[in-house]
């Protein structure tokens, strides 16, 4: 994060701004695959979206640089990193995509962020007791 | 803040698909849908049907997740005009045409996009994104229909379905937004499995790779959606641009636990009110 200070005449007077928010986004995605054919492990995870990518963006949208930081099989959900002036070609890319294998598929993007830790709580599931 | 809608849900034959559409819509945050009657009148001639009600259609409607409200099913009609005797239609007072919510037309010419935009009674303009535009917009056309209150409709899921729609969409898209420099502008699905609808953030992003900036794009799903649903609660003759034209003065809106109800002062002191059906959470 780049800070600048600028300190007052007199009075102590002090501004910080922050300019960017971050060089990394990160996205909570699940992937919606509802027939019980098989599913993805990571390697392939990774490839569908690299090819989603390369399918809206081309070739420069596939060589943006994205990272798979978890991944779970069972749920097929993941944690993506994105550098942030990517974030906007990487979301529309798996907003479009709609097919895996020729099978019907939907990429349901339910977090995003600047800050992986606010991946952590959700406040869409929170229950209320 | 308005609510999420998705104006252009296709209406199917299958009660239980689409009660499957339905839960998925209200499990990805919309709090409004509209269930669309496509009528083209190149095929052999078609009544306009009354609407089904949708509260015969789905007995039990799903709740908004986020929320503790239950979606709202509102209906649509959309005629696909490709001649100018097909407006005839909408010019006559037929009665079934105003039981419907929201009033849609997709012109397939450049004469009937004009005509559509400067005089024809309606809510929503489609613009076409299955295939290369026949006509270039014109800026006078436009900027009548944003001053009358006319949204133009993109929809987003042919994009998903094949490569070469998405290409159509996008440049569709964004000559569109040349012209109107990105107001009135709604973007919905044309859904016909629950796997084709996206989550309204994710709409809202397509919105920035039309051209539209942020806070256009999350009009795009919210904002202007509720707008064009207000805009079709009235009608003509009682049109919200219309009484400030007419100087009959809208007193108040109201909420209740029904709704949203407007009250305003017609000529010769009567007072008329009416339900608006819009979510606007």
């Amino acid at each position: 994060m780049a800070l600048s200070e600028q300190a007052g005449a007199a009075a102590s007077f002090e501004r910080r701004v922050l300019r960017s928010a971050g060089e990394h986004h990160y996205l909570r995605v699940r992937l919606e695959l509802p027939d019980g054919g098989a599913r993805p492990n990571v390697a392939q995870f990774k490839q569908l979206v690299v090819s989603a990518l390369k399918e809206l963006h081309g070739e420069v949208g596939a060589a943006l640089p994205v990272d798979v930081l978890t991944y779970e099989e069972k749920t097929l959900s993941a944690i993506l990193r994105v550098v942030s002036s990517g974030l906007v070609k990487l979301w529309s890319a798996l907003t479009l995509l709609g097919f895996y294998q020729n099978r019907r598929c939907a990429f349901r993007v339910l977090q995003t962020s600047p800050f992986l830790l606010a991946l952590a709580g959700n406040s869409r599931e929170l229950v209320l007791d | 803040m308005a609510g999420f809608s998705d104006l252009n849900i296709p209406q199917g034959p299958d009660k239980k698909s689409m009660q499957g559409l339905l839960e998925t819509a209200a499990h990805l945050g919309y709090s409004a849908v509209a269930l669309n009657h496509v009528i083209d009148f190149k095929e052999k001639k078609q009544e306009i049907i009354k609407p089904v009600s949708p509260s015969e259609l789905f007995p039990s409607l799903p709740v908004v997740q986020g929320t503790s409200k239950r979606i709202k099913v509102l209906t649509r009609l959309t005629l696909v005009i490709s001649d100018p005797s097909h407006c005839n239609l909408l010019r006559s007072t037929s009665p079934n045409i105003r039981l419907y919510d929201i009033i849609a037309v997709f012109p397939k010419t450049e004469k009937l996009f004009h005509i559509a935009c400067t005089t024809l009674d309606v809510d929503l303009v489609c613009i076409n994104v299955t295939e290369k535009l026949p006509f270039y917009f014109r800026r006078p056309p436009v900027n009548v229909a944003i001053d009358r209150g006319i949204y133009f409709e993109l929809l987003y899921t042919p994009a998903i379905k094949d490569s070469t729609m998405r290409r159509y969409t996008i440049s569709n898209a964004i000559s569109l937004m040349q012209i109107c420099k990105g107001k009135n502008i709604v973007v919905s699905s044309a859904a016909e499995r629950p796997l084709e609808l996206r989550g309204p953030y994710d709409v809202a992003n397509l919105g920035l790779l039309f051209g539209l900036s942020e806070g256009e794009a999350k009009a795009a799903v919210s904002t202007n959606c509720r707008a064009a649903m207000l805009h079709g609660a009235f009608s003509a003759s009682q049109n919200i641009w219309e009484l400030r034209k007419n100087r009959k003065v809208l007193l108040c809106f109201t909420s209740t636990e029904t709704g949203l109800w407007a009250l305003w002062m017609q000529p010769k002191w009567m007072l008329c009110f009416r339900e608006v059906p819009v979510s606007c959470e």
